[in-house]
């Protein structure tokens, strides 16, 4: 049996696991960092690449490694973390797993890295057909997916083993959630893998000379929002789980924090097409269905708001808090591991409204293709899920490496939210209303040929090299306190904050735990909202591109 | 007399312990800057189309 895993650390073992997972992402955070601040400079206008290094070349670097390598690499080690912590340490085998996924990720991760710096892969982080890259480049790509699927496998193994060791028991709430975002990652990750070893990688090795692009473009999409919860789903995790736990106070409901996870697996994927509205080839009835199907997703989101905002009001009521908003003066705003995920929290309010405007069909039309779109996952993935997993980056490292969180080092912390904050509200802010007037995204600065429309747009362009000057410093900061949480920090022990429920003798039903319902629904929605835009999209499909390279 | 009164004050506080009236409005804030911001989106939309 497993003995009280709840009072215990998170073994040695396991903790170098979760720790060589985190080195990279914090390596990508330097590195995608880096040419962000490049990419804002020169869109600014005022800076030019020297070596002549290509725009596009280092807006792939940005895309790639902070938005495939940095999440997906912190979140497997936090997911590790989460279930050694809660479902008990991992056995020999299951951790030997996890490190073969950690260097099939690791080998994918280089290859692609080495073939984007090599100028032979500026094909931006959705690598869209027609634009070819190196085959190396797609085999990374695979590799990558591969050893996440490794990794997710080492986290099935720990959870089918707590099942058979506790039968008839509710798992432990952050191992089911953890499972719950693996489960969706491997469904959702067959989209890219398709489209990259049946299309991408036979049509840059030559074997065929054309590609069906609407295709490939769909696979991606059909990977690319889920990517979007995957990335958030851990996110949740903290909010729903540990937060509680930080602030002293109790999660809202066990059971609806499991029922919002199970709702995010069935409505995260048969959602693509609303990244593909304006796309000819796809009919408007099945654009129609999956906007639908995405606005399903409001649902659980405005849960997660609801029982955030629950567990902050009981634990600040509990305290003494009167009026209305009493509360929120209860909360412990001088600690880091609350205040910087709170900013996440408070960024993620704009950003949901923003992904509302954009999965409307009309609206869609209004935004597609400028900056907004930038400026919105910017508060999104870089601003919600990025302050929310440095916040657990503040306890998890100390914790898995032996170490204790400073005040000197909570203090930078919230030095480092701070800044982000600010930084993000000029970026994201000016993108967005770049966005507005029509500014695109994606591309390098030009006047346009002394267009009186992009001139508009200049302002805005400098301000975001502003706000993405002050993000590079917070950058900076965050690594530095990393790198003192790893090597530096005092000997000690750190809390590893595990939420309890409120009510705990409310068991959620046993239902949630029913694999086969809840993955046999995912897959029902997928094939209804896939199968006949997949047979168009093949039998009526125009003739295949050949590849370019336009860098 | 004193007695009733007594009991009806302890009654409100157990409720303002426990009361999510906070919460209710938080939630519902977000409701309404999702609308303000759709709605303003869409007239931009309608101006420009
Ligand atoms: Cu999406």
């Amino acid at each position: 049996m497993i003995k009280s895993p709840l009072k215990s650390k998170v073994d040695s073992r396991d903790g170098k696991l979760a720790m060589a997972h985190l080195y990279v992402a914090f390596i990508a955070l330097l590195v995608g960092g880096l040419a962000g601040l490049l990419q804002v400079l020169v869109r600014s206008g005022k800076f030019q690449l020297p070596a002549g290094i290509g725009y596009y070349q280092i807006l792939t670097v940005h895309g790639v490694v902070l938005g495939l390598v940095l999440t997906t690499f912190f979140i497997m080690g936090f997911q590790l973390s989460v279930v050694s912590k809660t479902a008990g340490t991992f056995t020999g085998k299951q951790r030997t797993v996890g490190w073969i996924g950690f260097w099939i990720m690791t080998i994918g991760t280089i290859a692609a890295a080495v073939m984007i710096l090599l100028n032979k892969a500026s094909v931006l982080y959705t690598f869209y057909a027609p634009l070819q890259a190196h085959f190396i480049f797609y085999l990374g790509l695979t590799l990558v997916v591969v050893g996440s699927w490794t990794v997710g496998a080492a986290i099935i193994m720990k959870y089918a083993e707590w099942r058979r060791a506790n039968p008839g028991q509710q798992s432990p709430l952050l191992t089911f959630m953890a499972l719950v975002n693996t489960l969706m990652w491997i469904v959702a990750t067959i989209g890219v893998a398709a489209t990259v070893l049946i299309q991408l990688l036979p049509w840059s090795l030559g074997w065929v000379d054309t590609v069906n692009v609407a295709v490939s473009r769909t696979l991606f999409w059909y990977f690319g929002h889920p990517l979007v919860y995957f990335w958030l789903l851990p996110a949740y995790m903290v909010w729903y789980a540990i937060i509680p736990k930080i602030i002293g106070g109790k999660i809202f409901s066990d059971s609806l924090a499991r029922m919002s996870f199970i709702l995010f697996l069935l409505f995260s994927i048969p959602v693509g097409f609303h990244h593909q509205l304006l796309e000819p080839g796809i009919d408007a009835a099945w654009k129609f269905l999956q906007v639908v199907l995405t606005f399903a997703v409001v649902i659980p989101s405005l849960m997660t708001a609801f029982s955030l905002f629950a567990s902050f009001e009981t634990f600040g009521r509990s305290k003494g808090a009167k009026g209305l908003f009493g509360w929120l003066k209860k909360l412990p705003w001088g600690d880091a591991r609350f205040t910087v995920p709170f900013i996440g929290m408070v960024a993620f309010i704009p950003a949901g409204a923003g992904g509302i405007v954009n999965a409307s069909h009309q609206m869609n039309q209004v935004i597609h293709n400028t900056i907004w779109v930038t400026g919105h996952f910017h508060l999104t993935v870089a601003t919600a899920v990025v302050l929310t997993f440095f916040g657990a980056a503040f306890w998890l490292v100390p914790h898995l490496t032996g170490r204790k969180l400073t005040k000197k080092m909570n203090k930078l912390a919230l030095i480092q939210g701070s800044l982000w904050a600010i930084g993000m509200t000029f970026m994201s802010g000016a993108m967005h209303a770049a966005g507005l007037l029509g500014a695109p995204r994606r591309s390098a600065f030009s006047d346009y040929g002394g267009s009186a429309q992009a001139a508009e747009w200049i302002p805005y362009q400098i301000a975001q090299a502003v706000g993405g000057s002050i993000l590079f410093i917070a950058i900076i900061l965050m690594l530095y306190i990393f790198i003192n949480l790893a090597f530096f920090a005092p000997k000690g022990e750190q809390e590893f904050p595990v939420g309890e429920a409120l009510h705990p003798e409310e068991k959620a039903p046993m239902v949630f735990e029913n694999w086969k319902l809840w993955l046999g629904i995912t897959v029902l929605l997928i094939l209804f909202a896939y199968t006949i835009p997949f047979i168009d999209l093949i039998q009526n499909a125009p003739p295949g591109s050949k590849g370019f390279k336009l860098w | 007399m004193a007695k009733a009164e007594l009991k009806s004050n302890t009654k409100t506080e157990i409720e303002d312990s426990s009361s999510l009236k906070g919460t209710l409005a938080s939630v519902f804030f977000i409701g309404f800057f999702i609308i303000v911001l759709w709605v303003g989106v869409y007239f931009l939309y309608l101006d420009r189309f």
